[in-house]
């Protein structure tokens, strides 16, 4: 294999990378602000896609679309948040999981009799030819779902940093007993935190779908990936997780090249299960002695 | 379980077996039809494993997304021994078993590290994996076409090869596994589950081996998995991997939550009606295919719903509503 | 005799080391307190030696054998219970319940032996009639049948000891037993620790309540951020002044308490 095509392969890694790093901070966002795991987190990648096509198809520009794909989503998210899981806070972690589990099951079958059994797919936001970068072809559609990754953490990493939100959301990922002693409002701040995750995933879903186009199923699949990407980094810290996703998908990639495509789906598996039964709290979490 | 008045009540879930074998023996009796056989043999099935994952999960409260992998594992081993080994039968069966009892032995190991949502996570990759195992290795599993005219069942030379008989088999194991389930849970392991469940280190002060619990508990909840999926195999005659993906464990775990943790019968229950309902056509003559149809459409969004229901508005499930109402008739009676 | 043996025990985490060679021993038969201001250490200090918790130095010896390094559940099997501080109970079931999952403990009963039974074991019909005597020993039988979360805070105390009982132990280790409870129930709580004692269980308590630990305690270990600062009955700890220092002097006056 010459220089060009391992490039090649590790421009694809870096692509899919970056969707599982988008899909993984929906994760980390939830996890930290809730410490529960959000099973549903795939189905709102798959809505950013399904419901962009639909909107589009509605005679709305494509970038309106999006947006409005992307909003929607993250309303969905956040009266998910309101109507089904704010009663049980107190609730045993199972309940928890049970109800984000109930929740996906119902959107996914939701999304395939609104929208049908099949493949849907977008135009590229810029069409035109690949840009050939040292030997490998990069397609447009790349560079908009690198550019759009980079945004979202920038503005996320802002609002950590930056925004009285931001200190609020840190606060409750270390403990809402403190936080509420602070005086932060711990629901709206979970509230709040599911619709971030909501519009994460449906941005990387939106953002990839003239690439590998999308479909009422396409949630779960990215979700194990997700999620496989979230713990790899370590669950709860953004910019690791980040880097999960991208160590995640060239991984993937660099199998295909080396080993066969045929496994290919099964290297974020076993991942996810060689990091929870190895290494739990991920490459850049800190060791925790006792039960995760 | 106010257990001192002991052996009286030890009776009742015996006398409720019972009645569920004559009831199992007179369909039959009662209609020859095809149709209604072969789904009531899909319920038996199913009956075995909700009563290892209610074991599991209702009860010591190991959540498992990957049980639908065990039934596979189980199926295609006994499927591949039998029709492309050649070996008997009960060897198959006996196999699925043991290797399915041993993929949940694996899968004990990060239980013992883990909890509520990171097992879950980490059985859900366990049976995604298994997925695509049985969709690549098509020389043992036959890929997405599946595996088919996989022989039926051949015990000490009698081949069980009628739609009455295929029924009786399944129901007779299906039977015996609630009887064993009941007495397990009614005693010193059972006991030791539901303490787990409350409070693992509330267990562990009471002198309990948690490890060994949950390892135990783990192999043999999936070793009925794995049976369940032997007899499916050669009652059916044909499997493919979608029968055991991910869709299907989740509706197990639905199954359960329905029915309500920390009882056996509430998961039963909910197991026998949910899988009766897509197929509602062979027990309620009257339904047209349409109606059928639209049920099996919007079967998902049911399981999906009631779930989220239940665990919201009736958290111990059909077997909380029954506990509630035979405590109700017992007060009665004391009056 | 030396009954528990508690040598140079330590547990960091990270920077900050909650339990700082510590050592210490218990003679069988007598009541120990552990006390100390808040953050102290003390419930670190329960754990590490119950198996909750790995020390990173030191050692613990009951009767002869080593603890360190060996699980909960094995530790209690060799004659080592314990209560929590906040109650661990199994909050579904009932207070007999609750007991007779702990009576279990001296009967085996293995998944394929309880599959095919049909009947009680007779050792089962023993360790339920050992849990209503436990619960009659504590003085909390009336609440047999009543769910252990909708018991009274003294009773759940007074039913984790009734439970930590039925292990059949040599030594309890109680932590916080009387946390919560008015005078009365202090009072029911001594009277049970004392009956306790004279059954042969040898006893370890940590405490808050001073008026307790003064009456109850045969000899007191007091523990300052991770460290023992002193050990002695209760009359020498009373005026050790270091440990007026550390912890009597904020709640006393100079007359002692």
């Amino acid at each position: 294999m010459d220089a060009a095509e391992f490039f090649q392969y590790v421009i694809a890694g870096l692509k899919s990378g970056s969707i599982y790093a988008l899909v993984a901070l929906g994760f980390t966002v939830v996890y930290g602000a809730t410490g529960i795991i959000n099973f549903a987190q795939g189905e709102f990648f798959m809505l950013g896609g399904v419901l962009a096509v639909w909107f589009h198809s509605l005679g709305l520009p494509l970038p309106v679309a999006g947006i409005a794909a992307v909003a929607a989503t993250a309303l969905l998210g956040v009266v998910f948040e309101r109507v089904a899981l704010r009663r049980q806070r107190s609730a045993n972690p199972l309940v928890l999981v049970i109800i984000t589990i109930g929740a996906s099951m119902v959107i996914k079958s939701l999304a395939r009799h609104l929208f049908g059994p099949d493949e849907l797919s977008l135009q590229e936001f810029t069409p035109g030819p690949s840009i050939d970068v040292a030997g490998a072809a990069v397609e447009r559609q790349a560079l908009w779902v690198w550019g759009l990754t980079i945004v979202a953490v920038l503005v996320l990493a802002w609002l950590y940093r930056r925004t009285k939100l931001g200190r609020a959301m840190r606060a409750c990922s270390i403990s809402h007993d403190a936080a509420r002693l602070m005086g932060i409002d711990t629901a709206r701040v979970v509230m709040v935190s599911f619709g971030i995750a909501a519009a994460l995933g449906a941005l990387g879903g939106f953002a990839v779908t003239p690439l590998t186009q999308t479909s009422w199923d396409a949630g779960a699949a990215i979700g194990v990936k997700g999620f496989a990407a979230a713990i790899l980094g370590g669950l709860g810290n953004p910019v690791a997780t980040v880097i999960g996703g991208l160590v995640l998908g060239l991984l993937e990639s660099l199998s295909v090249a080396f080993l066969s495509s045929t496994y290919k789906d099964a290297i974020s598996l076993l991942v996810l299960l060689v990091v929870l039964f190895v290494r739990p709290q991920g490459l850049f979490g800190k060791a925790r002695r006792g039960k995760v | 379980m106010s257990g001192v008045k002991g052996s009286r009540t030890l009776m009742t879930p015996h006398l409720a077996l019972i009645a569920a074998a004559v009831a199992v023996a007179a369909v039959p009796l009662l209609t020859p039809d095809r149709y209604v056989l072969k789904v009531l043999v899909y319920v038996g099935v199913n009956v075995i494993v909700i009563a290892g994952l209610a074991l599991l999960f209702g009860h010591a409260g190991q959540i498992s997304m990957g049980h639908a992998a065990f039934v596979g594992i189980g199926a295609y081993t006994s499927a591949y021994l039998v029709k492309t080994l050649g070996a008997p039968w009960l060897v198959g069966a006996i196999a699925a078993t043991m290797l399915a009892a041993a993929g949940g032995l694996v899968l004990a190991l990060p239980a013992l590290r883990l909890r509520g949502h990171y097992l879950a996570m980490a059985t859900l990759g366990f049976n995604e994996i298994m997925y695509v195992v049985f969709r690549e290795a098509r020389a043992v599993t036959g890929g997405n076409d599946g595996l088919g005219g996989i022989p039926y069942p051949e015990v000490a030379g009698l081949r069980i090869d009628t739609p009455v008989g295929v029924y009786l088999l399944v129901w007779g194991v299906a039977l015996l596994t609630l009887l064993l389930v009941t007495n397990i849970l009614r005693s010193r392991p059972g006991r030791a589950m539901r303490a787990l469940h409350a409070t693992e280190n509330g267990a562990l002060a009471c002198g309990i081996d948690t490890v060994g619990l949950k390892i135990r508990t783990f192999a043999l909840s999936a070793a009925l998995a794995g049976l369940a999926g032997a007899l499916y195999a050669h009652g059916v005659g044909f499997i493919s991997p979608t029968t055991f993906g991910l869709d299907q464990s989740v509706i197990y775990v639905a199954i359960v939550v329905v029915g309500g943790a920390g009882s056996l019968a509430g998961p039963v229950l909910a197991a026998v009606a949910l899988t009766l309902l897509p197929y509602a056509d062979a027990l309620v003559p009257g339904l047209t295919k349409e109606t059928i149809a639209v049920m099996q459409d919007w079967e998902a969004d049911i399981y999906g719903l009631a779930m989220i229901a239940v665990v919201i508005f009736a958290p111990a499930g059909i077997g909380g509503l029954l506990r509630r109402a035979s405590a109700r008739r017992a007060g009665e009676v004391r009056g | 005799m030396i009954f528990l043996s508690v040598r140079g025990l330590t547990r960091r985490f990270g920077g900050l080391t909650a339990v700082d060679a510590v050592s210490f021993d218990v003679h069988e038969g007598s009541i120990k307190a552990v006390i100390g201001p808040n953050g102290a250490g003390k419930s670190t200090l329960f754990n590490l030696i119950t198996g909750f918790d790995r020390a990173d130095e030191g050692s613990v010896m009951f009767d002869g054998a080593s603890l360190v390094g060996r699980r909960p559940d094995a530790i209690v099997r060799a004659g080592l219970a314990r209560t929590f501080q906040n109650t661990e109970l199994f909050e579904d079931l009932t207070a007999l319940d609750n007991v007779r999952i702990a009576a279990d403990l001296g009967h085996p009963g293995g998944f394929l032996r309880s599959a095919i039974r049909f009947r009680l074991a007779p050792g089962e019909r023993d360790g339920a009639a050992r849990a209503v005597h436990l619960l009659r020993l504590a003085g909390i039988d009336g609440f047999a049948d009543t769910p252990a979360r909708d018991l009274p805070h003294g009773t759940r105390r007074l039913l984790e000891i009734a439970r930590a009982l039925a292990t059949a132990p040599r030594l309890m280790l109680l932590d916080e037993p009387a946390a919560g409870l008015n005078g009365a129930e202090t009072r029911t709580l001594i009277d049970a620790l004392y009956r306790i004692r004279d059954e042969g269980v040898t006893l370890v308590v940590v405490e808050h309540d001073m008026g307790l630990v003064m009456e109850v305690a045969e000899e007191i270990v007091v523990l300052d951020r991770g460290a023992k600062i002193a050990e002695g009955p209760p009359l020498l700890i009373q005026k050790d002044r270091a440990v007026i220092e550390a912890y009597l002097g904020e709640e006393c006056g100079d007359d002692g308490c």
